[in-house]
C-alpha cells in the first residue's frame, strides 16, 4: 500500500511541476487531463534522475531519502500555489461525437484494462526481457546497497549494463521509500504509462484536432492488443512510446502557441527522458532535433528557430547530462562501440540483409498490432475517405504545417536510422527482427496515430443539422415551385 | 474490438492450461530455501545438467541470477561455490565428478550448493 502511495506521490509531483508550467483551475477539463497524463511521465522521469544522482553522490544508504522524497513532494505541490499566465487547452471545435464512438472508446478502454490486469495477474514479472534486465537491474540497486554498481558488471552482461535507468532506478526508487520489494511497483508502472500514453494521445488531439479524431485515435491505441500486451509485458518500450508522443504532442501544440514557449522546454525534458528510458530514445531524440529545424525552415517561421531550440536544449539539458554520465561513467557506450568497420561495411553491402529487412517490413505491415484486419488497410480507407471530404470543404489547418511535419519527419527518421542500426549490427538479423521488429514499431505507434490524425481533415459521422438543413431547403424550394403552379 | 477479445482469450487459455513449472515464481520457489544471507557482492560459479544447446537452459540461468541477485552468478564450476541446478530425481554425482565438485549442501527442490576443487 506505502508503495502505491509513494508512486502516486511521484504522479502528483510530476502534475504539479507541469502544471505551474501551465496553470489553469483544478477542474475537470481537458487542460488538467492533458497536464495530468503529462505528469506521470513528468513525475517518473524526474524521481529516476534524482534517485540516481543520489546514488552517485551519496549512496545506496543515503538514509534520508524518504525524507527528501517528501520534501520533494511538498516543494512540487506548492508550485500549485503559483499563478502564472498561461494558454488554455480546450476541445477544439468540431461536428458533433456520436454516441456509438463514445461507446467504443469506453469498452476499448475496459477491455485494455481487462487485457491487462489478466496479463500481469498471469505474469506479474513480466515477459523475460523485463525481469532479466530491467527488474534484474531494479533488484540490484534495491536489495547491493553499497554496491549498487554490481548491476553493470561485465558478468551481467546479458542485462545490458548500457542500457539507460529510467524504469529500473524508479522502479528501486518505489522499492526504497515503501521498504519492501513488490511486483506492484513495475506492474503499477507499466500502468500508469499505458493510462498517460492513452491521456495525452486524447487530450492533445482533442485540443488540436477535436473529440471525434480524439477518441477515434484513443479506441485505436487501446484496442492495439500488441500494444497493451507489450505494457503489461513491463519492458521501457511504453515509457518510451509516451515521451516520443509527449514531446511531439508539445510541439504541435507549441505551433498553435507560439508566444508561449514553455511548450517546447517541456518537449526537450519530454525528449531528455526518452533517451533515459531506452536507447532508442537517443535516436529519437537526435531525429526530433533534427525534424524540427527541417519543419520550422520548411513549414515554420524561422525567426522562431534559434528561440525554440534554446528552450528545447534548456528542457532537455538535466536528463541529457544524465544520460551521458551514466553512459560515460556508469555502464558504457555499450557493445556497438567494439564492433569493427570492416564488419559493418561487410554487413551494409550484403544485399541479403536488406532483403530480410524488406521482408520483415512487408510482415510487419499485416501483423501489426495483432488486429484481425491490417489496420493499414483500416486507415487507408479511412485516410481515403476522410481526404475526399477534404476536397468537399474542410482542409488543414496551416497552423499545424510545422508540428505535423516535426513529427512525421522525426517519427520517420527514427525508424530509418533504427533499421539502418539493425542491418549494420545485429548478427541474427532474421531472428532479430521476427522478434523484435513490432517492438520498435509500437514504440513510435501513439506517435503516429498523433501525425496521422492531426493530417486527416475534421471527421463528421453525423451531420443532423446539415439534414435538417436540406429538408427545409427541399420544403422551401416545393413550396415555392407549388407557389409558382399555382400562380 | 474483436483483436482485443481474441487476445483476452489468448491469456485466458494460456493461464488455463500452463502449470507454471518454468518461470520466475516456480523458480523463486525452488531456491525458497537457499541461504536468505545472500551478500551482495558475492560470487558463485553455476552448473545445470540440462544440455547447453537447450533454449531453457540459458533462461534457467538468467533465472537463478534474477533470483540470487544482489549475488552475482557466473556460468562456470571455478568458483569457491557453485550452485547445481538438476531436473533428475537424485544429484548426478558423475556431473559433479567431471566438473571436479564436490556436494557442501543439498537445498532441495533441484538444487545443490558444491564446493569446487579446482578454484
Amino acid at each position: 500500500m506505502m508503495l502505491l502511495l509513494w508512486l502516486a506521490a511521484i504522479w502528483l509531483a510530476g502534475f504539479g511541476v507541469v502544471r505551474w508550467m501551465f496553470p489553469q483551475p483544478l477542474r475537470w477539463s481537458l487542460h488538467n487531463i492533458f497536464l495530468f497524463s503529462l505528469g506521470i511521465g513528468a513525475g517518473a522521469g524526474i524521481a529516476s534522475c534524482l534517485y540516481f544522482l543520489t546514488l552517485v553522490l551519496a549512496g545506496a544508504t543515503f538514509s534520508l531519502l524518504p525524507a527528501a522524497g517528501g520534501v520533494a513532494l511538498v516543494v512540487a505541490l506548492a508550485l500549485f500555489l503559483f499563478a502564472r499566465k498561461s494558454a488554455l487547452l480546450d476541445w477544439a471545435e468540431g461536428p458533433a461525437v456520436p454516441r456509438y464512438l463514445t461507446a467504443l472508446f469506453v469498452v476499448a478502454a475496459a477491455l485494455g484494462l481487462i487485457m491487462f490486469l489478466g496479463a500481469v495477474a498471469y505474469n506479474p514479472h513480466g515477459e523475460e526481457g523485463a525481469w532479466s534486465i530491467w527488474n534484474m537491474k531494479a533488484r540490484f540497486l534495491f536489495r547491493a546497497g553499497a554496491f549498487w554498481r554490481d548491476a553493470f558488471s561485465s558478468d551481467l552482461g546479458f542485462t545490458h549494463p548500457d542500457y539507460p535507468l529510467l524504469l529500473p532506478g524508479l522502479v528501486a526508487l518505489c522499492w526504497k521509500l515503501a521498504g519492501q520489494e513488490s511486483t506492484n511497483a513495475p506492474v503499477a508502472i507499466a500502468f500508469l504509462f499505458l493510462l498517460g500514453t492513452a491521456g495525452v494521445l486524447v487530450s492533445a488531439l482533442g485540443v488540436l484536432r477535436g473529440k471525434t479524431p480524439a477518441l477515434l485515435a484513443g479506441t485505436l491505441l487501446l484496442g492495439s492488443a500488441s500494444f497493451v500486451a507489450l505494457s503489461a509485458a513491463l519492458y521501457a518500450d511504453v515509457p518510451l512510446s509516451f515521451y516520443i508522443l509527449a514531446t511531439l504532442a508539445l510541439l504541435c501544440l507549441q505551433d498553435r502557441h507560439p508566444e508561449d514557449m514553455r511548450f517546447t522546454a517541456l518537449a526537450g525534458l519530454m525528449a531528455g527522458f526518452a533517451a533515459w528510458s531506452r536507447n532508442e530514445g537517443i535516436i529519437f531524440l537526435l531525429a526530433v532535433i533534427v525534424a524540427r529545424a527541417i519543419a520550422l525552415i520548411r513549414f515554420g517561421e524561422r525567426k522562431l528557430l534559434v528561440p525554440q531550440f534554446l528552450r528545447l536544449l534548456l528542457g532537455l539539458a538535466a536528463p541529457l547530462g544524465v544520460v551521458t554520465f551514466f553512459k560515460l561513467r556508469i555502464g558504457g557506450l555499450g557493445d556497438w562501440i567494439a564492433v569493427p568497420a570492416s564488419t559493418l561495411l561487410h554487413h551494409l553491402s550484403e544485399p541479403a540483409r536488406w532483403i530480410v529487412l524488406l521482408e520483415g517490413l512487408v510482415i510487419i505491415l499485416f501483423n501489426f498490432g495483432r488486429f484481425l484486419i491490417p489496420i493499414f488497410l483500416a486507415l487507408g480507407l479511412y485516410w481515403y475517405l476522410v481526404r475526399f471530404r477534404t476536397l468537399v470543404g474542410t482542409g488543414m489547418d496551416t497552423r499545424d504545417r510545422a508540428g505535423l511535419a516535426t513529427a512525421a519527419i522525426a517519427l520517420a527518421l527514427t525508424l530509418g536510422v533504427q533499421l539502418v542500426v539493425d542491418v549494420l549490427y545485429l548478427d541474427n538479423l532474421a531472428l532479430e527482427i521476427g522478434t523484435s521488429f513490432e517492438r520498435i514499431m509500437l514504440q513510435l505507434w501513439p506517435g503516429a496515430l498523433l501525425a496521422f490524425f492531426l493530417a486527416s481533415a475534421p471527421l463528421q459521422l453525423i451531420a443532423p443539422k446539415l439534414q435538417e438543413k436540406g429538408t427545409k431547403e427541399k420544403r422551401a424550394h416545393k413550396g415555392a415551385r407549388r407557389v409558382a403552379e399555382t400562380r | 474490438m474483436v483483436s482485443s477479445f481474441w487476445f483476452l482469450l489468448d491469456i485466458l487459455g494460456t493461464a488455463n492450461h500452463s502449470k507454471q513449472t518454468f518461470g520466475v515464481a516456480a523458480f523463486e520457489n525452488r531456491f525458497n530455501d537457499f541461504p536468505k544471507t545472500v551478500q551482495p557482492h558475492t560470487v558463485y560459479g553455476y552448473l545445470s545438467d540440462t544440455p547447453a544447446n537447450d533454449p531453457s537452459a540459458l533462461a534457467e540461468f538468467h533465472l537463478t541470477q534474477y533470483v540470487l541477485a544482489p549475488a552475482i552468478i557466473r556460468p562456470s564450476t571455478r568458483e569457491n561455490l557453485v550452485i547445481v541446478n538438476y531436473h533428475s530425481k537424485d544429484l548426478d554425482m558423475k556431473l559433479l565428478a567431471t566438473n571436479h565438485l564436490r556436494p557442501f549442501r543439498n537445498i532441495g527442490n533441484g538444487v545443490a550448493l558444491c564446493r569446487s576443487d579446482k578454484p
